[in-house]
């Protein structure tokens, strides 16, 4: 039960974790930000489909990401998201509490970051 | 391909915003497949596929309700004064976002601090500020009475103490006497003003100044000089005009001519605003120059020497008062004892408002009670939006905001909905202000003292500041602890291990646990004054109050000899026996609730054949006066014709007189004439007995007289009617007045109304607190309710969990009430005990009922507990019907 709950907790934050990292480096659109966390996460991170528009609707609510349609010539209209100056901010401060997280991890448990 | 038409049909209800996007991301998806070289069908099976997996949670696609743009927080600031501001403009912005919120929280506020406002102002007015006399402060009352007397005895001080007091007080810095009275004032339509005979003592005293003319010089009072008056401003301006050639001008009062010395500016007001003039009063020896024995009664104040106490003045008092000459007789009259003298001192201002002390402080009580539970009910509303905000607070915390600027954010937004709620409160209580001399009895003490002026008004600032504070303060301390990784970690529903287990779930447990505990110290205190106020209404008074008219004729001393009294008092009733409607009709000489009665000493011999000066009660009433009345024949019978003339020697007494005296066999026995102890008068009937002046007075003898003569100036009129008594007032008055031209009739009213304007005072207590009760009750059912949807939104996963691994609908139903009814018991007990230590004050005001009535505290825990389990049931019902599905995927 409670490595569940654990482990359910770790996966939502670090989904939020790893669309805020994706949007940092430029604006994408939803399908892209899917594709790319199960290509970067090598499918360790079981993110699932479901789970990203309505991800990405709470991190818009809370102000830390902005979607706004683009239409590109020659391509279909996308919505596109990209950082707020708030998620900019959100972001550095959780990846360094994840560090000191890792970094507490595996001190104790003698865990290895993969 | 209509990729939007085939999302639309599988998540039916979506924006269309999302459609599009959705509809864009199943595009690219085909668009893949087809890439790397799978056909058409193949495609459309991966997008419905995904389409589907969407639609197994749809819930999770709408978008939350539009909300207001965000409030972009302050950022931080050097400047201190810069940073205030900037807090202050985004608390305003964000209680405007949302105004439903913020208007229950300031009504709540506003409510809780009118209320006490204006019990402040009373308790203020009344009780606190000074008398509008010089040296107010060393302004002493006092109260003669004898050792061992038992009974209250009236506020008095008699001739004997004063006379031996006066010249050798060595506590006082002068002493001075006042009798209060109504005189009759001839004129075209007569009229009676209220006038106060004082001594010249007291003006001095008092150091009052008159608008014109002079005061009283020592010498005014004597009997042989022409007598002479003082009229109060008012009275110069609505009799005379405000003529300025008053003094020296005559006015008939009471069939004496007095002259007008002086006119008092609108500010004197001694002893109260009704007083409209005064006439000097004289304090006579006690052995008169003729050897005659004369005891006079007035009351009395001193102002004391500097530094003296007054009880150091009232020792001396007692000590020079026992030299007096011995007069038992009366003094047993008066004071019911023949012990030595026994005086004692009050400050003036205690002494006005005793009576009313008790009850004022029960309600201050009563209402620092119910702004604690509006203050707490509002700081838990503000705990749990401060909940919601945790996000907020944590993003705010990571971008940089210091703890010490989400703790000043916090108790800034908090402190402007305490101004808010100041502002609105000092508003409402200035509209109470303008109600409150209809909504106090008239009898009220110092009414006139009670305004909304500066101090009150500081007072209504402090309160909504510290209410304001108060609120702030839980949330400030829940943002002082925000914790950035636990508010970005959770989403808004919190984790599984809700119920008591979060730190603010607790806190708030333990603000409703005290909102229900107060919520039944009010409660308890208002149904004890209900039920008492209700025995008091329906009360035995001994008669029958239904139906009954009183009025009182006033008789002057000069106009009317006590022979002639008689004969119109007589001549009135035998008109009102005439007039259609009227069955019986009666006068006497004090009906109860009414005038006081007269007292006497008689020297009765007993059962045991001892004989014992004994006081009692005398009243002189007519033959059908009982009848009339109602008032019950126990044993005997009632006054017939052929018990009057001039030989007539019967008596009836009441119960009481029977009991003590009389071991209850009182039927045959003789009592000695009041004015000729030769006579002796043979009772001939019992009466129950009835109220003098209040329903909480225990019954004291009285012996009844039919009277040959009338010696006091007024008789009161009882008129029994088959219908409605009110219909009969100006038939009432014109049978009076033509009888007696030159009298006066006045307090035309019911008995039932005479009865019911003596209850005021009880019945305002009641009604208050049953305000305060019930408006604490809807905070405590509301806050309770709050808390447990609360809880149960907290305990979503948990119940979901429960309700997953097969826990029934009623187990989970359970699960709820078991939190409700831990918080409602608890409430309840605390409550109960702290009742039982505080109705003790409430003793004082109660009657028929006792402070520790069981039935009253069983009922309001009973009422308590239903309202608790009625707002549980939302609650409750709400989570036995949760989607374990949903809830868990969430």
């Amino acid at each position: 039960m409670a490595s569940n709950r654990l482990a359910q907790e770790l996966r939502r934050g670090s989904a939020e974790l790893l669309i805020l990292a994706l949007l940092e480096e430029r604006q994408r659109h939803g399908y892209e930000i899917g594709q790319l966390i199960a290509s970067r996460s090598e499918g360790a991170i079981n993110f699932h489909i479901t789970s990203l528009y309505p991800t990405l609707y709470r991190l818009e609510d809370a102000g830390l990401i902005e979607g706004r349609w683009v239409e590109r010539p020659g391509q279909r209209r996308r919505r596109y998201y990209k950082l707020t100056k708030n998620g900019r901010r959100v972001l550095a401060s959780q990846r360094s509490t994840w560090e000191q997280f890792f970094g507490a991890l595996s001190r104790v448990a003698k865990l290895s970051r993969a | 391909m209509d990729f939007r038409a085939r999302v639309r049909a599988g998540l039916p209800d979506i924006d269309e915003d999302i459609v599009a996007e959705l509809a864009d991301h199943v595009a690219a998806t085909y668009d893949s497949v087809r890439a790397i070289g799978g056909d058409a069908d193949e495609a459309l099976r991966r997008i419905d596929a995904q389409i589907a997996l969407w639609a197994s949670d749809v819930e999770s696609l709408r978008r939350r309700p539009k909300r207001l743009p965000a409030v972009a927080p302050p950022q931080p600031s050097s400047s201190a004064l810069t940073a205030t501001r900037q807090d202050i403009r985004y608390a305003w912005r964000l209680i405007r976002r949302q105004p439903g919120y913020a208007t229950v929280l300031v009504v709540t506020m506003a409510l809780g601090i009118a209320a006490t406002t204006v019990l402040g102002s009373v308790a203020y007015g009344v009780l606190l500020k000074p008398l509008p006399w010089a040296n107010a402060p060393r302004l002493v009352r006092f109260y003669e009475t004898r050792q061992g007397s038992t009974r209250r005895t009236p506020p008095v001080m008699t001739n004997l103490v004063y006379r031996e007091w006066q010249p050798a007080a060595t506590t006082l810095e002068a002493i001075g006497a006042w009798s209060t009275n109504q005189v009759a004032i001839a004129a075209q339509r007569p009229e009676r003003v209220r006038a106060t005979a004082i001594t010249p003592s007291l003006l001095t005293m008092l150091e009052a100044v008159p608008e014109k003319g002079r005061l009283f010089v020592a010498g005014d009072e004597e009997t042989s000089r022409s007598p002479v008056l003082l009229i109060s401003h008012g009275f110069w301006q609505e009799r005379y005009g405000g003529r300025p050639d008053i003094i020296g001008q005559t006015i008939r009062a009471d069939a004496k001519t007095y002259t007008i010395i002086g006119v008092m500016p609108a500010s004197f007001a001694f002893p109260d605003r009704t007083t409209r003039m005064w006439t000097a009063l004289e304090v006579p020896p006690v052995i008169g120059p003729q050897g005659n024995f004369s005891l006079s009664m007035f009351q009395a104040i001193g102002r004391l020497k500097p530094g003296v106490t007054p009880e150091q003045a009232a020792s001396e008092a007692t000590a020079l008062g026992r030299r007096g000459p011995p007069h038992d007789p009366v003094a047993l009259a008066v004071f019911g004892s023949t012990g030595p003298v026994q005086v004692t001192a009050i400050p003036m201002r205690d002494a006005l408002t005793n009576d009313v002390r008790p009850a004022i402080l029960v309600l201050l009580v009563a209402v620092f009670l119910l702004l604690a539970a509006a203050t707490a009910n509002a700081a838990s509303l503000q705990l749990a939006r401060a909940t919601g905000r945790r996000r907020e607070l944590a993003i705010r915390a990571a971008i940089g905001a210091g703890q010490a600027q989400l703790v000043r954010q916090t108790l800034i937004e908090n402190l402007l909905f305490g101004v808010l709620g100041g502002v609105a409160g000092i508003a409402l209580a200035a509209v109470m202000h303008q109600a409150l001399p209809a909504f106090l009895p008239a009898n009220f003490p110092r009414i006139t003292e009670i305004a909304f002026d500066a101090p009150i008004l500081l007072f209504a600032i402090v309160v909504s500041i510290c209410v304001g504070i108060a609120c702030g303060l839980l949330p400030a301390w829940n943002a002082a602890r925000a914790s950035v990784v636990a508010g970005l970690a959770e989403d808004s529903l919190a984790p599984v291990g809700g119920g008591l287990r979060s730190r603010i779930a607790r806190v708030r447990a333990g603000i409703m646990t005290g909102q229900v505990a107060i919520a039944s110290i009010l409660l308890i205190a208002s149904v004890l004054l209900s039920r008492s106020f209700l025995q008091m209404l329906h009360a035995d008074v001994g008669y029958d109050p239904t139906n009954v008219l009183t009025a009182t004729v006033i008789l002057p001393g000069g106009d009317f000899s006590p022979q002639r009294r008689a004969q119109v008092a007589d001549d009135v009733v035998s008109r009102l026996l005439t007039v259609p409607g009227v069955t019986r009709a009666a006068f006497t000489s004090a009906t109860p609730f009414g005038s006081v009665i007269s007292l006497s000493s008689l020297p009765l011999r007993f059962h045991d054949g001892r004989e014992q000066q004994i006081q009692t009660g005398v009243r002189f009433v007519s033959v059908g006066y009982f009848g009339a009345l109602g008032q019950r024949v126990v044993e005997g019978r009632e006054f017939e014709d052929a018990d009057r003339g001039d030989t007539s020697t019967v008596v009836i007494v009441n119960r009481e007189f029977a009991r003590r005296f009389l071991d209850g066999r009182a039927m045959g026995w003789t009592i000695p004439d009041d004015d000729d102890r030769a006579i002796q008068r043979r009772v001939i009937g019992v009466v129950e007995d009835t109220v003098r002046q209040s329903v909480m007075d225990t019954p004291e003898p009285e012996i009844f007289l039919l009277p040959r003569k009338i010696g006091v100036d007024q008789v009161s009129l009882v008129v029994r009617t088959d219908g409605d008594p009110r219909s009969l007032v100006r038939s009432v008055r014109v049978a009076a007045q033509t009888s007696a031209p030159s009298a006066v009739v006045e307090g035309v009213m019911t008995m039932e109304d005479k009865a019911a304007a003596t209850l005021s005072r009880p019945r305002l207590y009641a009604v208050l607190l049953t305000t305060f009760g019930a408006f604490a009750l809807t905070i405590a059912g509301v806050g309770l309710f709050g808390v447990l949807s609360y809880s149960v939104a907290l305990r979503a996963r948990e119940i979901g969990v429960r309700a997953a691994l097969g826990a029934r609908a009623s187990d989970i139903i359970a699960l709820v009430l078991r939190q409700a009814m831990a918080i409602a018991l608890t409430g309840i007990g605390v409550g109960l005990l702290a009742s039982v230590w505080l109705t003790r004050a409430l003793q004082g005001l109660l009657f028929g009922v006792t402070a520790h009535d069981a039935t009253t505290f069983a009922a309001v825990a009973a009422v308590l507990l239903v309202v608790s389990a009625l707002a549980t049931v939302l609650p409750a019902r709400r989570a036995a019907t949760l989607d374990p599905v949903k809830v868990l995927r969430a």
